[in-house]
């Protein structure tokens, strides 16, 4: 119990000092999320909306594939891209095989299917009169589907934050095609993994502490948007 | 008087069932035709066609001196012809940011958008609600809102869908004077409703959707109503 006190007050003592390896870690977790999210999104989006909005054949087929793909584990998504990248594998004269690009295909990788299957659920919740009335006042296609995204925008921004929660947090596709390499590819799971098996669990703490931090701020940033908008419903 | 657009041989079907098979509609310009018919007898399916919404399986239309199919016409059709639905969808803006939404996809300047909007919200007397949240509107502003929001692009085919359903008898009147003041600004326009005493009295036709096909139940020439709306036009 003495231990773990010790080592929360030396993990709060390395946040607050500005430790440069734990800030570096932080700052590259954030960064290969952020990424992926900023890829995955606008695609998703897309896709989302075209599978609420559309019919066309293969269509339930689709969604359902989006559904189960945002339930596979990291690690085997991981290891798919694992393969692809690898020297023998199909993509393997791209040399992205641990680095930090491939973390980002990864992780767009896991994200999409969860925010096309969410997206897909609030456009589905869109009331189709807010399209037909975009278009019948003039508004292109293009501007019709802004204007959509507008009205169910808390649906889409709590897809988002729980695309950005999944990601940040995973450690198996990371760890497979990151490699896990100091000041190339550790990112804050991987980081706390590999501190933890070593017995040093201050790093570990305080990086579990800053994704503590993040979850509860995403949830709370998702409760207050949802909660605007079943008060402007 | 000529018509402003004819639409011939509109078929629709869906899952086998003929919704519409209608030989020949003819909407004349300027004038307000009232659309009955039974629940579930097409109505909104026909205005949804003829706005553009709706893809029927097959149509042609004759629109300024062209003979189009639906496709060919679409473009054409939902740049001058505006559905309003039952209940009108206001988006999550404010009434004067609701008012002013179809302004801007000309390119209009923010100023002269800005200036349109407080013209049209003082045509509809709704000046007081311009900053007012759409979404907390009643039924019947919301309708006036809408009536304004797609007066303002100056449509020359407005298609309403109902548009005094569930209203209380203040919010019909209200609704039918904007209506009258529409007509007599040259819109042509098209109401489908099952409460003949709010429209028939601007109404200069009255068209009954029935068995898939239009019949003409009446047509008062134009101006049998001057002395109506001249009267009406005193009273606003």
């Amino acid at each position: 119990m003495n231990d773990l006190s010790q080592a929360s007050i030396n993990a709060f003592q390395l946040l607050l000092s500005g430790n440069a390896e734990i800030w570096e870690i932080i700052s590259l977790s954030f960064g290969v999320s952020f990424s992926a999210i900023l890829i995955a999104t606008p695609f998703a989006l897309v896709i989302a909306f075209i599978l609420a909005f559309f019919q066309f054949p293969f269509r339930r087929v689709l969604i359902s594939l989006f559904n189960t793909f945002m339930s596979v584990p990291a690690v085997i998504v991981g290891l798919t891209l694992y393969l692809i990248l690898s020297r023998s594998g199909p993509l393997g004269d791209l040399r992205l095989l641990f680095t930090s690009k491939a973390m980002v295909i990864g992780q767009v990788m896991l994200s999409f299917p969860l925010l096309v299957a969410m997206a897909h659920a609030s456009f589905q919740a869109a009331d189709r009169r807010a399209w037909e009335t975009a278009i019948t006042l003039g508004a292109t296609p293009w501007r019709a589907f802004f204007t959509l995204m507008y009205e169910v925008r808390f649906g889409l921004i709590a897809a988002i934050v729980a695309g950005f929660g999944r990601v940040v947090a995973e450690i198996g596709c990371s760890m497979m095609v990151g490699g896990n390499i100091l000041h190339s590819t550790r990112n804050i799971p991987t980081a706390i993994a590999l501190e933890t098996s070593k017995g040093e669990f201050a790093q570990g703490i305080a990086l579990g502490m800053v994704l503590l931090v993040l979850s509860l701020s995403l949830n709370a940033g998702v409760s207050i948007f949802q909660g605007k908008g079943e008060l402007q419903a | 008087m000529s018509n402003l657009i004819d639409y011939k041989n509109i078929s629709m079907a869906l899952s086998g069932n003929t919704i519409l098979k209608i030989n020949h509609l003819a909407i004349p310009a300027h004038q307000c035709t009232l659309l009955t018919g039974k629940n579930g007898s097409g109505k909104t399916t026909l205005l949804k066609i003829m706005s553009g919404l709706l893809k029927p399986n097959s149509a042609t239309i004759h629109y300024q001196g062209l003979e189009l199919s639906w496709k060919q016409a679409k473009p054409y059709i939902q740049k001058d012809i505006i559905y309003l639905h039952q209940q009108p969808y206001l988006f999550d803006a404010s009434v004067a940011d609701n008012i002013g939404y179809g302004l801007y996809r000309a390119g209009e300047s923010k100023s002269a958008a800005h200036h349109k909007v407080m013209q049209a919200l003082d045509w509809a007397d709704l000046t007081h609600l311009a900053h007012r949240s759409a979404k907390q509107l009643s039924g019947g502003e919301k309708q006036r809102v809408a009536v304004t929001r797609a007066r303002i692009l100056s449509p020359r085919l407005l298609l309403l869908d109902e548009p005094t359903a569930s209203m209380d008898s203040d919010a019909k009147k209200q609704t039918s004077l904007l209506l009258q003041r529409l007509k007599s600004e040259g819109v042509s326009i098209m109401v489908s409703s099952h409460e003949m005493h709010t429209i028939e009295h601007i109404a200069d036709r009255h068209l009954h959707l029935e068995n898939h096909d239009i019949k003409l139940i009446r047509h008062t020439p134009s101006s049998n109503k001057v002395t109506l709306l001249n009267t009406t036009k005193k009273k606003l």
